[in-house]
């Protein structure tokens, strides 16, 4: 059978083999969940979510032209706030190091300058 | 008009949607999960927090392989885009010319990648390769297996002629695309060659040009087979561009962890370069 030593997945219990058949295949320790990790996938989701629904009531996108000259919607919009939020987190990871909260803080700063004017 | 509303069409996507979940976005979660843990393989795994994108941040061999990855995307594009506008303006647009350059033109794209390296590897060899040979029998002391500008010659000399049909073929869709009525304005008022090129050709060029800057730079950016057979990222580290470096730390090294933080910030580059191109691709469109 496939699969049918799987380990479990924390430190306490390295190297005791568990028994499992191929239909027990664990998905979530496959792919090591965390719940920080899941969080995140949740938020994105939920910014999708509200993305949809805000369509909903509001179609068309509101495009407009931008600060930075572009024509932007509001899938644009989450989009450019989303990587640039990974980008802030990256450059406050490599030149501050610790605290990186406040970077989450800039972040939603910058998700609402980005909502509004961009 | 009425439009016949459907929404059961929308079934139809379910198939592409399982797709591209299996294909990208469940191993796409999954490297998140790993970047910010560590394991030794038994699926067993440790919280690491940001340790890892901080080691990758700082590290100087990412900050290494990734100037040298700068360094190689921009050195051959800096040769192959003019290289293959060049050439196109120098191809003939009808006759018997026409089918013969094109099919030469696309010879080398159809050539698998790795196919490409070995061919390359064995032309470039310094004792028996037609092309080291060559040059050592010229005096020159070549030899792209120990010296680091050699390696580095040999790698741009085989991507531009890997790739710079590529850039060839779609600059000739460009120029044929143009109306004879620009040429026969620019004769009558008198026009030189070059204003004729840079007023008539380039301007109408530049949405392919757009695409082949793009393609070229994604290809060249995330570029892994040809290097690795060629020179297998050597001598030492010096032609060792993102993907091979990526690969070793993944595979040779089995720090998946830190292989995931890189990755992530690998894939956060190419989003904002591919996202900036769309823009500029964007621009053009709704400028003509």
């Amino acid at each position: 059978m496939m699969f049918t030593k799987l380990y479990a997945a924390t430190w306490g219990d390295v190297g005791k083999a568990k028994e499992k058949g191929f239909f027990d295949f664990d998905l979530f320790s496959w792919m090591a969940w965390t719940w920080q990790t899941a969080t995140f996938f949740i938020f994105i989701a939920l910014c999708i979510t509200v993305m949809l629904i805000w369509e909903k009531k509001d179609p068309g996108g509101s495009p407009r032209k931008g600060i930075l000259g572009l024509d932007t919607t509001r899938g644009d919009r989450l989009f450019i706030s989303l990587l640039g939020s990974a980008f802030i987190h990256l450059a406050w990871l490599g030149l501050v190091g610790s605290v990186l909260w406040i970077a989450s803080i800039i972040c939603v700063a910058y998700f609402i300058v980005v909502f509004k004017y961009v | 008009m009425n439009k016949t509303i459907n929404q059961k069409a929308w079934y139809f996507v379910i198939p592409v949607f399982v797709l591209v979940a299996f294909n990208a976005a469940i191993p796409l979660m999954t490297v998140v999960n790993y970047s910010f843990q560590e394991t030794f393989g038994n699926n067993v795994f440790a919280w690491e927090g940001t340790r890892w994108f901080k080691q990758i941040l700082l590290s100087e061999r990412f900050h290494a392989a990734l100037g040298r990855q700068i360094a190689f995307t921009f050195i051959i594009l800096l040769i192959q885009i003019p290289l293959g506008i060049a050439i196109a303006l120098t191809m003939p647009k009808k006759g018997l010319g026409v089918p013969v350059c094109l099919i030469l033109m696309s010879m080398p794209l159809l050539i698998p990648w790795n196919v490409v390296g070995a061919m390359w590897n064995i032309f470039a060899l310094p004792d028996i390769g037609f092309l080291g040979h060559t040059l050592n029998s010229m005096g020159f002391d070549y030899n792209f297996t120990q010296q680091p500008g050699d390696a580095w010659f040999t790698t741009i000399l085989m991507d531009v002629w890997h790739w710079t049909s590529l850039v060839v073929l779609l600059s000739y869709a460009g120029l044929n695309s143009i109306q004879p009525a620009y040429y026969q304005a620019a004769e009558i008022d008198g026009a030189s060659r070059w204003a004729t090129f840079r007023y008539i050709e380039l301007p109408k060029m530049k949405k392919v040009l757009t695409l082949a800057i793009l393609l070229r730079f994604m290809d060249s950016f995330m570029i892994y087979t040809e290097p690795f057979v060629l020179t297998g990222g050597g001598p030492g580290n010096t032609t060792a561009f993102l993907s091979i470096d990526l690969v070793k730390m993944a595979l040779g090294q089995f720090d998946l962890g830190p292989a995931a933080a890189m990755s992530l910030i690998y894939f956060f580059i190419v989003l904002l370069v591919c996202w900036v191109f769309y823009n500029l691709m964007m621009k053009n469109e709704a400028k003509s």
